[in-house]
């Protein structure tokens, strides 16, 4: 019977509390500050809860698995990812289908595909559906993104704050990410257009955060990989240019070689905002001039425009628009 | 009021013995009807059936401290700034999740495009062999060089064309592993200098 009162009123002591809480959270009438500030006081900022992303990706031993969502495709992968005897150690597999694996030793990522053989480059992160942007310098992604904190939910049976990545030009789509808010992790995400079409979505489903890293992991320390393979900067000159492209993208690659499953002869250009990486191809076509067509798998675009005897492909992670206004930039020599 | 009063509401409630005295000055006695509606009320509680009833208490509360406050600008502009976002929020979801099916439908499949769907396309052909179509062409649907030559079909030239961009498509994803993280901090072109294998996807 006491047992049944006391309960009473615990819940009914909470109410004061609460009404309480009311009472700090509303600012004084001589700070007549936005809103948002006011909040920002008081709670991580977006920033922060992504420079925490990053961090942990870093820092933690995980072990996880997620799906990536497209266009009705659903794409199963584990990843797993451990710090041992202060190597970072980074493992990402496709579960469905051919073979497809990753390993990270700190700056070395090798890559094992069914269709090529093995190769390693120097990166400090695997590229695969996680955006690379994510583990590392985010500070640089505020040149072309607003961080916005929206809400909490529940996710993966977890509380999860959701933390907006949105552009400021309107020429990219946006970035939803919910984050872990116990470790800090990610829990999901999607890339959400302008009118709020989801088009691509990561749903984490495991997820096991450790204190010590995984024995697969410490295994890699031994596994023989293939030797990076030597990166020369070496700029080529191409004989057409770029003229327009969203603020912030930058040339991070030109190249000029052939397409293997075609056998075709192509130059190309890659810029990257910090976050999309987009590639302009352009090879020589004595097809008529054709309309540009559109092609789009979840969040990925592909425009393909044929003009002034030349055929040029925009691919990347962008608005269709933004890549018709980059292929109609592209002037020859 | 004597203990063994309450006990005895307590285990009226509970239907251990039901004694139509006690039932009669629980109804007239002011105390006991008030114990008798908090007993009930209790084990709403412990039984999880009274979030309505909480709820409506948690409100009227609220509304009371909120009356008691004393009048700021700030705060209402704040109550009205959350909910313009929360109601945002929930204008942005539901869209998106009916999108969703939209553009997946809508979306052309590059990746699908591969070498199954090409040979469906051919083996369709022989049937159409009595068309004027080249026989060159047909029957070598291997070498593109050489029905691109002898001027393709319309079909043939969607597969030429698919087959390219897939191509594009994953030399672009190519090239975004190869880019080493160091090329990302140089302004300026770089080179991938990595085997011709490597290449190729």
């Amino acid at each position: 019977m006491k047992a049944k009162i006391s309960l009473l009123l615990l819940a009914f002591s909470a109410m004061p509390a609460f009404s309480q809480q009311q009472v700090e959270t509303q600012p004084p009438a001589s700070e007549l500050a936005p809103p948002s500030q006011a909040a920002a006081v008081k709670l991580p900022s977006a920033l922060q809860w992504v420079q925490r992303l990053s961090s942990s990706l870093k820092e933690l031993n995980f072990d996880t698995s997620f799906v990536v969502v497209r266009n009705n495709r659903a794409e199963p992968y584990r990843w797993l990812h451990g710090v041992e005897e202060n190597n970072e150690l980074e493992l990402l597999t496709l579960l469905n289908g051919p073979r497809k694996e990753s390993i990270r030793i700190d700056n070395n990522v090798s890559y094992f595909e069914s269709d090529n053989p093995p190769y390693t480059v120097n990166s400090s992160a695997i590229s695969g559906p996680i955006p690379r942007a994510f583990s590392g310098n985010v500070e640089k992604l505020q040149q072309s993104y607003d961080f916005i904190t929206v809400g909490k939910s529940r996710i993966l049976g977890r509380p999860a704050q959701l933390i907006r990545l949105e552009c400021k030009d309107k020429q990219r789509f946006g970035y939803w990410l919910w984050l872990d808010i116990q470790s800090g992790l990610l829990l999901k995400a999607a890339v959400i257009s302008r009118n709020g079409e989801l088009l691509e979505q990561i749903q984490f489903t495991h997820l096991l955060i450790t204190e010590h890293s995984n024995d697969l992991l410490k295994q890699l320390i031994t596994v023989e990989l293939p030797s990076p393979a030597a990166s020369i900067a070496k700029p080529i000159a191409l004989p057409w240019q770029v003229n327009w492209l969203p603020s912030g993208f930058e040339l991070v690659n030109s190249n000029r070689g052939l397409l293997s499953t075609i056998n075709e002869q192509v130059e190309s250009l890659m810029y990257n905002d910090g976050l999309v990486d987009v590639s302009i191809y352009v090879s020589r076509s004595d097809e008529a001039a054709r309309q540009a067509s559109i092609n789009q798998t979840g969040a990925t675009v592909l425009l393909s425009q044929l003009r002034e005897g030349y055929e040029i492909n925009v691919v990347g992670k962008i608005p269709a628009n933004t890549a018709l206004q980059i292929a109609e930039s592209v002037s020859f020599n | 009021m004597s203990e063994n009063k309450f006990e005895a509401v307590s285990s009226l409630l509970d239907q251990h013995d039901i004694d139509v005295d006690l039932l009669d000055e629980v109804k007239d006695d002011d105390k006991l009807n008030d114990s008798w509606g908090r007993y009930h009320l209790i084990g709403d509680i412990m039984r999880g059936e009274s979030a309505d009833f909480i709820d409506l208490e948690l409100n009227q509360n609220i509304a009371v401290a909120i009356a008691a406050e004393p009048t700021l600008l700030a705060p209402k502009a704040r109550l009205n700034f959350t909910q313009q976002v929360k109601a945002k929020v929930v204008h942005l979801i539901k869209p998106a999740g009916q999108f969703a099916i939209a553009a997946s439908a809508a979306g052309l499949m590059v990746l699908g495009v591969q070498q199954a769907n090409v040979e469906e396309q051919i083996t369709a052909v022989p049937a159409q062999v009595w068309q004027p179509l080249p026989f060159g062409g047909v029957a070598d649907p291997v070498s593109y060089n050489f029905a691109t030559k002898a001027q393709p079909s319309q079909k043939q030239a969607t597969i030429e064309r698919q087959k390219r961009l897939h191509a594009i498509l994953s030399d672009h994803n190519m090239q975004i592993k190869l880019k080493s993280s160091n090329a990302i901090k140089a302004i300026g072109a770089t080179e991938s200098d990595v085997p011709e294998q490597e290449f190729n996807n």
